[in-house]
């Protein structure tokens, strides 16, 4: 605002004078970027958000304590009891260095942040970089000068970004996006200059990228993609040659170093593109040199020929090699994005996970608002002057848009290139309806490299000549991206602010009320277990189990070990008989499981339930089977109407166990399934209630130890409940021989 | 100015203990060492007070000289174990309350030995025949046990205390008398001893108070162990350690505390697991329970933005209450701790630096805080290690220092620097550890002068300034560096 | 091949008719040559009461079917080719009979008592017959019946409970005949493909080039994309549905929900406002006269103007709490 006046005071601006207006909206978009990331410290605190950040966190805590080597080859005893995790090597070691090093410059400088507020605040950080990193590429792709300052607010605020990048959400996206689009800038300047100075930062940064997400196949993909469009498209050319096979040459090599990458790039089909092409290049390079001593008509045939050739049977040696093993085929989470009913059959832990659901139509509408419609109409415009870089936004946006359907977390992906197409074609509007005459537009561009061409190639022949227009339509325009900027405050702070470590409720008065059973429920078992109590819960709650509670766990978020998840899964959806034995020999001590039948909270175990025993089924299909737990008429009970096996299932039991005694007699009722439950509860044999917290969310138990007198703790515990009639007369004298 | 005079006031008697530079090692004793028989005690009361969850013992004894010459040593006899746990030994002339407190220290000599002494420095020797009345009083932590050791969540707890009817002493007392001030008027049981003259038996109890005496002349260092066990539907809180930070900021005009708990439950263990049900209900019921729930921690005048977080965050279940009159800090812990658990957690607030800063006539500054600032409860709070760091302005010179706590329960003090915020030189630090204290020791005083140079305090800005100036100019110089490897093309 | 069958069911009845006083071991050699020439075997309804007769030293696998399609049961008509395949593998893969196990064929139309005695309403039906005597005895003779859950299995699924039931025993691998046809017949449309393009090309190379077909087709794929299209086709959700009051429900009211419908509604609104915007930027600074230039200009705005409000209001339908909105869809 302030920016604009100062515009107006100077008149047509100097070229000094307009950089520093750059500058000054530039950092006042990566202002507002970081700002409107921080709803959940300014509501809440500075926590770490969710599941995934609390372990990105803890091993951050570990590079800090221990050093870069010994967090290489780190060995977490703590976490897959009893496998254990190599971790140093099966993780993206990108974020967690990237905070390090932060952490060690602010101590070089005697300055005591310490590395929770770090880990915290680095997302939003990075988020004012990506709107810089917008700018540069949005650059690349016009000479209009707003377009880069639009792309670069689209992308400070846009939501489908902030979803991911909020404060506390502490994951490898952070710092990823930034990379992603930067790695993009350095590509299109690359291509354009056909330098290999430029080639090679873009490799540079491919492999930071590589370290820090799996995401980097996306590149892997795209990039190479671009490069075969461009082929087809006749628009081979030296610099595209130079800057492909420089950034792929290295950038291979850089992605080689990480050992959780590896050898993969020549050995999976997600790489295999990007290698062909590699290829391609050569050979089309070859052909290009070959067309200066063959010449005329029989190239045309020559060409083609060799071309469709190697290409047929570069395709044809991939199929074989596949076949044949010496290359993987594509990763389960690769191939359910072409596949589309792959994961629910096969995966089912990857067809669990919330964020591998396809994309409705609200969901863009949500996360990029009126962006969504003006991406088709930027590419329509990128298509009147077809540039090499105004290619790759179009397959990029293609892709992105393909990918963002299938995958709901695949949105974070695409909404870059909407940001800069939509920035294109909004900033066109602008200039035509607000700059007074062609002219202008073209000195305007003198900043600009080489502009003078294409500003009067772009800029309309007549121009918009009534004042009329200009105003309903430049008002209109303002109208809309205001609605947008609401729109994303508002998304932000409803949707994507919410550590779900804390729940807020609302008093009657209107105040706000903490939730914080979570953290009660950790801090307890961090200071009265014992060190090395191993916690048996659901995966999903692993990663804070590690972080906040300080616990081994049996299994979490990373999801590396199919059958181990299936253990805790049969263990919890099982009889007790069952689980017991399961639980002992995994040195189970304590079992945590998540109910929100008192509160209304709808997340809890049982609702996960049906995902346990289906994961437990695909591994021990004769013992767990998903129909037993459906009522004849197909349907999934708590209440009297449950099946027996649902009854009998632990974690029926742990939910429900002593929940009715909170209510008068035949009371009880679960407020989220929103049932009433039978009047008297679950018996629990061979564990036993150790804590719940406040709300119930979190309930604890203790696995009992062996009986000391011998008996099976089915006897014992009907013993220790006095049921005379059963335990006494078949058991009571036999023990008291024993004893 | 009121500040600055107390201090000088006591500066005038103890500052000889507390210099700037640690403290040199007592004189030790010789290994064969028995006090000599050079008093008795005229007459002895030993009051036992068990009220709060450490035992407070007190004992008034008239003394008498029954050697030819001065004397001006008095010891008293402890064994190892107590002396492991006594603390706070504090020494007062009952006659005339203006003597101040005698200088008492541990007189090092044996370390083997079960029976070990303090030393009382009378500060005017006793004459032949002289008599004097002594108020000594300390305290022991860790004091009792759990009979049973197990119980329920909902039943009441028992503890039981170990002492000795006739009071310790290293001479022979001629007539003295042991009163026991119990928890609760429930005294379920405790040691009985055949009655003398018109009396049946010992103790006479009435209310929560035991009598054990008169007694006759007992020689030295008899004792009568004894146990008492009562009701105490308290929690045992016992603070293992608290790391009490303080920064003194001139530029900021602020005081920031920060203080780190271990705090520990000593009392009767769960005998079975945590029932929420049962908890949930017995509040409703009777809210007083053996659990600790809650804890108040009144703050200074003035205090602002308290905190209340532990290992993994801020503890939203805390509320601050401050204004002109009091600023108290309510903390609710995550869960009731109950016996044998632990809840570490991190306290801190903000205040004004007048409130705790005065400027001397001589330009110097004066500092003046509390010791303690701990949880104020009804059943009392025992600190085993406490850990104290004051960190004063860069620059900070001559440094002088007074707690105004027993010396015998400081360990060690230092002077220190530590770097943080862009420090270039590092702040002094000063650096007090002491142990076995109780909340009765709240309103003791630490008292700190030191100078600071105004050149000093000028020295961060500037140095802050010239270093961004030296980062633009380096960037400005790369800027200008020309990487393109022709001309033809721009890099 | 149907006279075959036909001989062979034929021979089997009266096979099943000597059966009966046989020794199990002279029943299995007997069934097992049988099965040698064509596995799974087809079973009457006399056969099938020999070969599952007890005592038996070995084990059977009988899958119950109705393939005739008056029965309308398309589950068994998936299934038979696998269990064919299944079956063939099996014998082929161990000709000396290591694991003593047999498969059977029971059609309905052969053997409507069988169904009748077991009490069957639905085929197919899939039931192992362990041997009662010999090593793998077990103690119960009736026999494991398996489920057909989740649609018609494959071959590899029934081997593997087969073998997860018959242990310590040869478990021969289904093995799946190479699909001639299906490699030919690609094959053939490939070259054909690659022939027609180098024929024609003079005729397609231009549309190929068409530089506005392209940037119709991507905007079209990227509107369809964006527009929750791929929802539909995972989770095949309906086109409409009924609201409970015998109306039409349009719009699914769910935020993660949507019907077909929304798809094609939502994305040709996007289309037009692309499109009005697109005309905005290029066509109308390009027309001369400044009268028409103004009222496309404002009738342009006015489009983009009121399909916003509706777009906006549309979403309030999905989202109960969305705050904004635009005139005149309040």
């Amino acid at each position: 605002m302030a920016v604009a006046q100062q515009n107006a005071l100077l008149g047509p601006p100097s070229q000094s004078s307009r950089t520093l207006l750059r500058v000054v909206i530039l950092l006042f978009i990566a202002g507002a970027a970081i700002a409107s990331r921080l709803f959940s410290v300014i509501r809440f605190e500075s926590i770490i958000h969710e599941f995934d950040p609390w372990f990105n966190f803890r091993a951050t805590k570990y590079l800090v304590a221990n050093g870069f080597y010994k967090f290489w080859d780190w060995f977490d005893d703590r976490t897959w009891h009893p496998l254990g995790r190599v971790t140093g090597g099966t993780l993206y070691p990108g974020l967690m260095v990237t905070s390090g090093v932060i952490y060690h410059i602010l101590q070089a400088l005697t300055i005591p942040i310490d590395i929770r507020n770090i880990c915290v605040l680095l997302a939003p950080a990075f988020s004012g970089l990506t709107a810089f990193a917008a700018y540069l590429l949005t650059n690349e792709m016009t000479t209009s000068p707003s377009a880069g300052l639009l792309a670069a607010a689209f992308m400070g605020i846009a939501p489908g970004y902030i979803s991911r990048s909020v404060a506390g959400s502490y994951d490898n996206e952070a710092i990823a996006i930034f990379l992603l689009v930067f790695t993009f800038y350095l590509w299109i300047k690359a291509l354009k200059l056909g330098s290999m100075l430029w080639g090679a930062l873009c490799a540079l940064f491919y492999g930071y990228m590589v370290a820090s997400w799996g995401g980097y196949a996306f590149i892997t993909c795209i990039l190479p993609l671009h490069a075969f469009v461009l082929i087809c498209m006749g628009r081979y050319s030296r610099r595209l040659y130079v800057s492909y096979t420089t950034w792929y040459a290295l950038g291979t090599l850089a992605s080689m170093q990480i050992p959780f990458v590896g050898f993969l790039p020549v050995k999976t089909s997600e790489h295999m593109p990007a290698l062909g092409i590699f290829g391609f290049l050569q050979l089309v390079g070859f052909i290009d040199y070959v067309r200066s001593a063959i010449s005329g008509r029989q190239f045309q045939a020559f060409l083609i020929t060799v071309l469709v050739a190697t290409f047929g049977i570069g395709l044809a040696g991939l199929v074989a090699l596949t076949s044949l093993g010496y290359i993987a085929p594509w990763g389960g989470r690769f191939y359910s994005l072409w596949d589309t009913g792959y994961a629910k059959v096969h995966i089912p832990i990857i067809a669990s996970v919330s964020e591998h659901q396809p994309t409705a139509w609200p969901a863009f509408f949500f996360d990029l608002n009126i962006l969504v419609w003006l991406l088709p109409a930027g590419i329509w415009l990128l298509y009147k002057e077809l540039r090499d870089e105004h290619v790759f936004v179009i397959t990029y946006a293609l892709c992105g848009s393909y990918f963002a359907g299938v995958m709901v977390r695949l949105m974070l992906t695409l909404t870059p290139i909407v940001c800069v197409a939509a920035a294109i074609a909004a900033s066109k509007l602008l200039d035509t309806y607000l700059v007074k005459s062609p002219s202008q537009t073209s000195t305007s561009e003198a900043g600009e490299k080489k502009a003078p061409k294409s500003a009067d190639k772009t800029a309309s022949p007549l121009g918009v000549s009534s004042m009329v227009s200009k105003l309903t339509i430049v008002g209109a325009m303002i109208v809309y991206l205001l609605m947008f900027v609401s729109h994303c405050t508002w998304v932000t702070s409803n949707a994507y602010s919410s550590p779900s470590v804390v729940l807020a409720s609302r008093m009657p008065d209107g105040s706000q009320h903490i939730i914080d059973d979570y953290r009660e429920a950790y801090q307890w078992l961090r200071q009265n277990t014992k060190e090395d109590a191993k916690i048996m819960s659901w995966w999903d709650y692993g990663y804070q189990i590690g972080g906040m509670a300080d616990r081994p766990t049996l299994v979490d978020n990373n999801t590396w070990n199919n059958t181990h998840i299936a253990t805790v899964g049969k263990a919890m959806s099982s009889r007790e008989e069952v689980s017991y034995p399961i639980m002992r020999q995994h040195e189970v001590d304590y079992v945590l499981i998540v109910f929100g039948g008192l509160l209304g909270y709808s997340g809890d175990d049982i609702n996960k339930f049906l995902w346990m025993v289906r994961i437990a089924e695909g591994i021990w299909p004769e013992e767990v089977k998903e129909r037993d737990f459906f009522t004849a008429r197909g349907e999934y009970r708590v209440d009297d109407g449950a099946t027996d096996t649902m009854k009998n299932s632990l974690m029926y039991k742990m939910s429900y166990h002593n929940y009715q005694s909170m209510f008068p007699p035949g009371k009880a009722a679960d407020r989220v399934r929103g049932v009433q439950l039978p009047s008297e509860g679950p018996v629990l044999n061979t564990i036993e209630e150790a804590y719940t917290t406040e709300n119930w969310i979190i309930r604890i138990y203790k696995v009992k130890d062996l009986d000391n007198v011998g008996r099976d703790h089915f006897s014992a515990a009907a013993f220790d409940r006095g049921q005379k009639k059963k335990a006494t007369k078949k058991r009571g004298p036999r023990v008291l021989r024993v004893d | 100015m009121k500040p600055l005079s107390i201090a000088t006031a006591l500066f005038g008697i103890v500052s000889t203990v507390l210099a700037a530079e640690p403290r040199q090692s007592k004189d030790i004793l010789p290994k064969d060492f028995k006090p000599p028989q050079v008093f008795k005690n005229a007459n002895l009361v030993h009051i036992i007070s068990l009220e709060k969850n450490y035992a407070k013992e007190q004992i008034n004894a008239v003394i008498e000289n029954v050697s030819p010459e001065l004397q001006d040593e008095y010891y008293v006899p402890f064994t190892a174990d107590q002396l492991s746990r006594v603390g706070g030994f504090e020494v007062k002339d009952r006659k005339d309350a203006g003597a101040g407190r005698f200088v008492a220290d541990v007189a090092e000599y044996d370390p083997l030995s079960d029976v070990q002494y303090y030393r009382i420095r009378l500060p005017t020797p006793l004459k032949a025949g002289g008599q004097q009345t002594l108020g000594i009083s300390f305290y022991y932590l860790r004091a009792y046990k759990a009979l049973p050791a197990l119980i329920d969540q909902t039943d009441e707890q028992y503890l039981s205390y170990e002492f000795s009817i006739y009071a310790p002493s290293a001479y022979p007392t001629l007539k003295q008398k042991t009163e026991v001030k119990a928890g609760s008027a429930k005294i379920p049981d405790y040691t009985k001893l055949a009655g003398t003259g018109d009396v049946p038996e010992y103790p006479q109890k009435q209310g929560t108070k035991l009598t054990y005496g008169p007694f006759d002349e007992k020689p030295a260092g008899a004792s009568s162990p004894a146990t008492v066990r009562f009701e105490f539907t308290k929690p045992v809180i016992h603070i293992s350690a608290l790391e009490r930070d303080i920064e003194v900021s001139h530029w900021g005009g602020n005081v920031a505390f920060e203080e780190r708990y271990t705090i520990q439950h000593l009392g009767a263990n769960l005998s079975t697991q945590f029932n929420r049900v049962k908890w949930a209900q017995s509040q409703f019921m009777n809210p007083n329970s053996h659990a600790l729930k809650e804890l108040r921690v009144p703050l200074q005048v003035g205090s602002d933005d308290a905190y209340f977080t532990d290992t993994i965050g801020n503890v939203s279940t805390s509320h601050f209450r401050s204004n002109k009159r009091e600023a108290v800090l309510e903390l609710k812990p995550r869960y009731p701790i109950f016996g044998g658990w632990k809840y570490p957690f991190t306290i801190g607030w903000n205040s004004n630096a007048a409130n705790y800063l005065r400027r001397t006539a001589t330009g110097g500054f004066v500092f003046r805080t509390p010791f303690l600032e701990g949880p104020k409860q009804a059943e009392g709070v025992e600190y085993e290690h406490i850990d104290l760091r004051v960190l004063l302005p860069e620059g900070a010179q001559n440094v002088k220092l007074l707690a105004d706590i027993p010396e015998s329960s400081i360990i060690e003090h230092t002077v220190g620097l530590h770097k943080t915020y862009l420090d270039t030189i590092g702040r002094t630090a000063v650096h007090i550890k002491a142990r076995n204290l109780v909340d009765e020791f709240r309103d003791r005083e630490l008292i700190i002068t030191y100078d600071v140079s105004s050149s000093i305090t000028l020295r961060k800005p500037f140095i802050v300034f010239a270093s961004m100036l030296a980062v633009f100019t380096l960037a400005w110089a790369v800027g200008k560096i020309d990487v393109g490897f022709s001309k033809t093309k721009q890099a | 091949m149907r006279f075959f069958k036909s001989l062979l069911s034929a021979t089997l009845l009266i096979a099943g008719a000597l059966a009966a006083k046989k020794s199990p071991t002279e029943r299995f050699s007997e069934y097992h040559t049988k099965a040698l020439s064509s596995s799974p075997l087809k079973l009457s309804e006399t056969s099938y009461k020999s070969l599952t007769s007890t005592p038996r030293d070995y084990s059977v696998v009988v899958l119950l079917t109705a393939l005739e399609n008056r029965f309308g049961c398309q589950l068994c008509r998936d299934f038979q080719p696998e269990y064919d395949l299944l079956g063939k593998g099996w014998v082929k893969g161990d000709k000396k009979a290591e694991s003593r196990l047999l498969f059977g064929t029971l059609d309905f139309v052969d053997g409507r008592d069988v169904f009748v005695s077991l009490g069957l309403q639905t085929a197919p039906v899939l039931l192992l017959f362990q041997p009662t005597e010999g090593p793998h005895a077990v103690a119960s003779k009736d026999p494991i019946r398996y489920d057909f859950t989740t649609g018609p299995p494959t071959a590899e699924q029934v081997h593997g409970w087969l073998s997860r039931h018959l242990t310590d025993r040869p478990h021969p691998p289904v093995k799946r005949p190479i699909n001639w046809q299906r490699w030919a017949s690609a094959i053939t449309i490939i070259l054909g493909g690659i022939t027609l393009v180098a024929t024609a090309s003079p005729y397609i190379l231009p549309v190929i080039q068409n530089r506005a077909l392209w940037a119709t087709g991507s905007m079209f794929f990227v509107l369809l994309f964006t527009s929750g299209y791929m929802f539909c086709q995972i989770r095949n959700v309906p086109y409409v549905t009924g609201n409970g009051k015998g109306g039409v429900s349009y719009f699914a009211g769910s935020f993660q929900n949507q019907h077909g419908l929304e798809t094609q509604v939502v994305g040709g609104l996007y289309g037009i406002l692309a499109i009005t915007f697109t005309v905005l930027v290029t066509k109308v600074p390009t027309i001369s006269n400044p009268r028409y230039q103004q009222v496309a200009a404002v009738a342009c705005g006015g489009t983009i103007f009121l399909l916003q409000s509706a777009l906006l209001s549309i979403f309030r339908i999905k989202n109960g709490g969305y705050p904004f909105s635009l005139p005149p869809f309040m």
